[in-house]
């Protein structure tokens, strides 16, 4: 793969479902694209070092940090970051809901993160312990909540999400 | 700072790569490399993606008790394949979840200290490393490539171990919190008992040297001794001759130096 090392190039990825091409500079983060790129700010940029979790993302259906993650080696992935959570502005997503009603969010700068592997989590787990929660998100760090909301909320959004689960089934 | 990103997709390209440019970075999960190719205010580098590699060197294959492992398999695919399970506590020691969906075994061998757990316990397994290279291929025991790297235009290809019998291997991690941190001590062991004495040790550390290393003297202070009280804390004491302890953010070489012994007695007793 020759480049200018001056020029931008194009990425494509499909975002949120949708295909996005993204112009970026070489050596770009994934984290860089989606928030300059694409305009797609729910992903935060923390630490850029990988260790706070706040530009947690699904990259190929896996929860993955965007700030380790060289976008220019990722033409063609699926990326879903909180933006596409939703199905609409007034339907949010039950871990958003449940984020919402056990007051798991303060500042909110950690909470797309936390959110997302909640998400990843939950789709791979269903019925999760406390341990399985705490494990999920020990790389998101939040400093205003202490985390029990935090944990707390995501244990409701899996029992919500569970007997929704159960209904639709009946 | 990062110039430019090369994503080759053969070893050929890999090789070339590397060479043409003295300062091309490697890249596997990017976990350490990206952060600091990107914050980094040094001279202008490529970076030599190996993600986009065909030769499909993420791949984990079980052939009776022999384990290969691609350098570019994820963490967290190991840790969702059964076969692994020896591995589990080692792998939940390592970063997050999310981290070790990026995370390979490859950049865990190079990494330098406090990380690279799961070197410790490759070099406590006895693994082999698969190099690649532009003259061919080489097969060096793991404890080498932990020590002293490869040379320049190499790539660590495979790691192969045998799976240890059961109720052998032994890991330990000392770290300031319980999960996702970074070694203060790490201790991995095999060791193999027969007729009620220790038959064989192998011995490896983490966190308190710059590579993890083998620790002889803690294995020759328990070959030949049953395995109780008394000998693990005559090998946790020896160990420390065989540790260069560092200072860093998570704690000092002299708390290293000090908390050693306890920690290879604990890897050793389970308490």
């Amino acid at each position: 793969m020759k480049q200018s090392p001056t020029k931008p190039s194009v990425v494509s990825l499909e975002v949120n479902g949708s295909p996005a091409h993204v112009m970026v500079a070489p050596g770009a983060t994934l984290l860089a694209a989606l928030r300059d790129g694409l305009g797609l700010n729910g992903t935060r940029k923390g630490c850029e070092s990988g260790t706070c979790g706040a530009c947690t993302v699904h990259l190929d259906g896996e929860a993955t940090m965007a700030c380790l993650c060289l976008v220019e080696t990722l033409d063609d992935a699926r990326v879903d970051t909180i933006e596409g959570l939703a199905t609409s502005p007034e339907a949010l997503h039950p871990i958003q809901e449940a984020f919402l009603e056990k007051f798991a969010t303060q500042c909110g700068f950690c909470t797309a993160g936390m959110i997302m592997a909640a998400a990843a989590l939950l789709a791979r787990e269903p019925n999760p312990s406390r341990e399985d929660v705490i494990v999920a998100i020990s790389g998101n760090v939040c400093r205003c909540t202490g985390y029990e909301a935090i944990i707390e909320a995501i244990l409701h959004a899996a029992a919500v999400m569970r007997r929704a689960g159960v209904s639709r089934a009946a | 700072m990062l110039a430019a990103v090369r994503a080759p997709e053969t070893l050929v390209d890999v090789f070339q790569a590397l060479t043409s440019d003295p300062d091309a970075v490697l890249v596997a999960g990017g976990t350490i490399a990206v952060p600091d190719l990107t914050l980094g205010t040094g001279r202008r580098t490529t970076a030599v993606a190996l993600s986009r590699l065909h030769a499909g060197l993420d791949a984990i294959a079980v052939d009776g008790d022999v384990v290969t492992l691609g350098a570019m398999t994820r963490l967290s695919a190991l840790e969702r394949d059964r076969r692994l399970a020896v591995l589990a506590p080692v792998l939940a020691a390592i970063g997050s979840p999310t981290l070790r969906n990026s995370a390979t075994v490859g950049g865990n061998f190079f990494v330098a200290g406090p990380y690279g757990d799961l070197a410790v316990a490759l070099v406590a397994l006895g693994a082999t490393c698969t190099i690649v290279g532009p003259d061919g291929e080489a097969i060096r025991p793991a404890e080498a490539v932990a020590a002293d790297g490869l040379a320049r235009g190499s790539v660590l290809a495979a790691v192969s171990f045998r799976l240890p019998a059961p109720g052998s291997f032994r890991f330990r991690k000392a770290a300031r919190r319980r999960l996702n941190s970074a070694s203060i001590a790490t201790v991995a062991a095999v060791v193999v008992e027969a007729n009620g004495v220790v038959e064989s040790a192998r011995i490896a550390l983490g966190g308190v040297a710059p590579r993890p290393c083998r620790a002889p003297s803690a294995e020759a202070a328990l070959v030949g001794r049953p395995l109780d009280t008394a000998s693990a804390e005559a090998a946790g004491v020896a160990a420390r001759a065989d540790a260069a302890p560092f200072t860093d953010a998570y704690a000092s070489a002299w708390y290293r130096d000090r908390v050693l012994p306890v920690h290879v007695r604990r890897a050793l007793l389970g308490a």
